[in-house]
């Protein structure tokens, strides 16, 4: 079995309204791991995410990264766990694609030397060297969202979570994220995907985890757990439906 | 894809782009002063150095000019209200209002000025990026005592770096309400209000974003600090932009 990188252990979120984000999750997660949080909108997906990163602390419970509790090791969790997050436009903060990668080191006070040679390697790495004079902003969805990615990548994390990774994104941008995704997971990455739609990935990952109402309700390989899936509001992907089982999406 | 306005940083190698953005500053500041007392011939000289300098850095001058064009209206504004208010030599008078040659002549000469400040402005914006304005203004502000020079710096830069995500969503609440037949209401107040509510709605729920997006990428104020890149020609532009200034006092 890998080694274990998050132990969360009856984490319990309450909003200031007195809504119940989620309640009593436990769950580990281990390297390498591709992961699938499944369900339909309000299910607390994304609020299971931000507490990985300590964006979100539970009213109960403990998170634990690599042994260390998150709310006393924030700094520590957001280098090991990144995010990217659903709305790429309102998460760029550099005027240039190469600024907004290099943000996350300037916030760790890396020296600036080590800065450009980071940057430079992971825009090369995820084929945006050729972008990285350009404003962000007038960047196509697909690359925005790569940039977001990169702007993680720098900060060498071991996890990344994503959170609605392909809305809002056409048919060539979602297979351009995607293969980037599965290249991640390759090079050993952690990979946490909260998503309603997972057709996409469904075949990528190792493990699907369906959420409810704040809570748990099924977690377990794709194949095991397919046909579950519309019971909780989530749409089975067509090749199944269609009786062909689990097909990868061309990458 | 977001639209860029005029004020948007655009990459290039002109002048204008390599300088180092503290000369920038300062030249700005001094011709900026020097202008409240100039006559409208130094201010026709500034103005053609001006477009010599939109002509390098390859902008379209029409098209650009065309963007601001309600800036225009404001100018008009400016102009006539001048004109009528300004005592002198009565050109003509209709219901008591005298429009006088000082009024003309003054108008056109503030809204001239009005210009050519913004003309300069949106030069410098075109030319420089938010980080690098950001820079500078936390390079001006440290001797400054009690003034948390980095945070000033970086709300600045995320307010210009924000421009086009908030013009962008204008656009789209605009388009929305157009497709119900908003465009109906003749109001101008009620027309504006139906903008602003939503549109402030969905400016403060992205900065929220914004915020978890930065905190998720370990943001602190005590980060590394930019570097700045003189093309060692500041100093004949500094010369350049001493004798500007004196020839609008001057001349």
């Amino acid at each position: 079995m890998p080694e274990k990188i998050i132990d969360i252990n009856s984490i319990r979120h309450i909003f200031s309204d007195g809504y119940i984000g989620i309640k009593d999750i436990s769950l580990s997660i281990h390297k390498g791991e591709f992961i699938i949080l499944a369900g339909k909108n309000g299910s607390g997906k994304s609020t299971l995410l931000r507490h990985l990163n300590g964006l979100l602390l539970p009213d109960s419970g403990t998170i634990l990264v690599n042994g260390h509790d998150v709310s006393k090791h924030l700094v520590q969790t957001r280098k090991t766990i990144g995010m990217v997050f659903q709305d790429a436009d309102t998460q760029i903060v550099g005027d240039t694609v190469f600024d907004e990668v290099a943000f996350g080191l300037e916030n760790l006070k890396i020296k600036r030397d080590k800065i450009n040679e980071k940057v430079t390697q992971v825009l090369e790495d995820l084929n945006l060297s050729h972008l990285r004079q350009r404003n962000p902003s007038t960047l196509s969805g697909g690359e925005k969202r790569k940039l977001a990615i990169a702007g993680i990548l720098v900060m060498d994390p071991q996890v990344i979570a994503f959170d609605e990774p392909f809305s809002n994104l056409d048919y060539p941008g979602t297979l351009q994220v995607l293969s980037t995704i599965i290249d991640l997971n390759q090079s050993g990455h952690t990979i946490i995907i909260a998503t309603h739609d997972v057709e996409p990935i469904i075949c990528e990952a190792t493990r699907i985890i369906i959420m409810e109402n704040g809570q748990i309700k099924k977690d377990g390989t794709p194949d095991t757990l397919i046909m579950h899936l519309e019971s909780f509001g989530v749409r089975e992907p067509c090749s199944s439906k269609f009786g062909l089982g689990l097909v990868p999406w061309p990458t | 894809m977001a639209d860029l306005t005029p004020f948007t940083y655009r990459q290039g190698q002109s002048l204008l782009h390599i300088i180092d953005v503290r000369c920038k500053f300062f030249i700005i500041c001094i011709v900026s002063m020097s202008m409240l007392s100039a006559h409208f011939f130094p201010c026709f000289l500034y103005f053609l150095i001006l477009l010599f300098f939109f002509k390098k850095a390859d902008f379209n001058i029409f098209a650009t000019f065309k963007s601001i064009k309600y800036f225009m209206f404001l100018l008009v504004f400016v102009f006539i209200a001048r004109a009528l208010t300004e005592k002198g030599d009565i050109i003509f008078s209709f219901y008591g209002i005298s429009v006088t040659k000082q009024g003309l002549s003054g108008g056109f000469l503030v809204s001239f000025k009005f210009f050519l400040v913004m003309v300069t402005g949106l030069l410098f914006s075109s030319t420089t990026k938010p980080s690098s304005v950001k820079s500078a203004v936390q390079w001006f502000l440290k001797p400054i005592p009690f003034v948390p020079e980095k945070r000033v710096a970086v709300m600045i830069s995320l307010s210009l770096g924000f421009m086009p995500v908030i013009l962008k969503q204008a656009g789209q609440i605009s388009d929305a309400q157009k497709a119900r037949c908003g465009d109906l209401e003749k109001n101008p107040v009620k027309k504006i209000i139906r903008l602003v509510l939503p549109l402030l709605k969905k400016t403060f729920l992205s900065a929220d974003s914004l915020v978890l997006a930065m905190e998720s990428r370990c943001y602190s104020d005590d980060r590394t600090d930019s570097e700045f890149t003189p093309s060692g020609k500041e100093i004949y532009f500094l010369a350049a932009g001493f004798i500007i200034s004196l020839t609008l006092v001057c001349l």
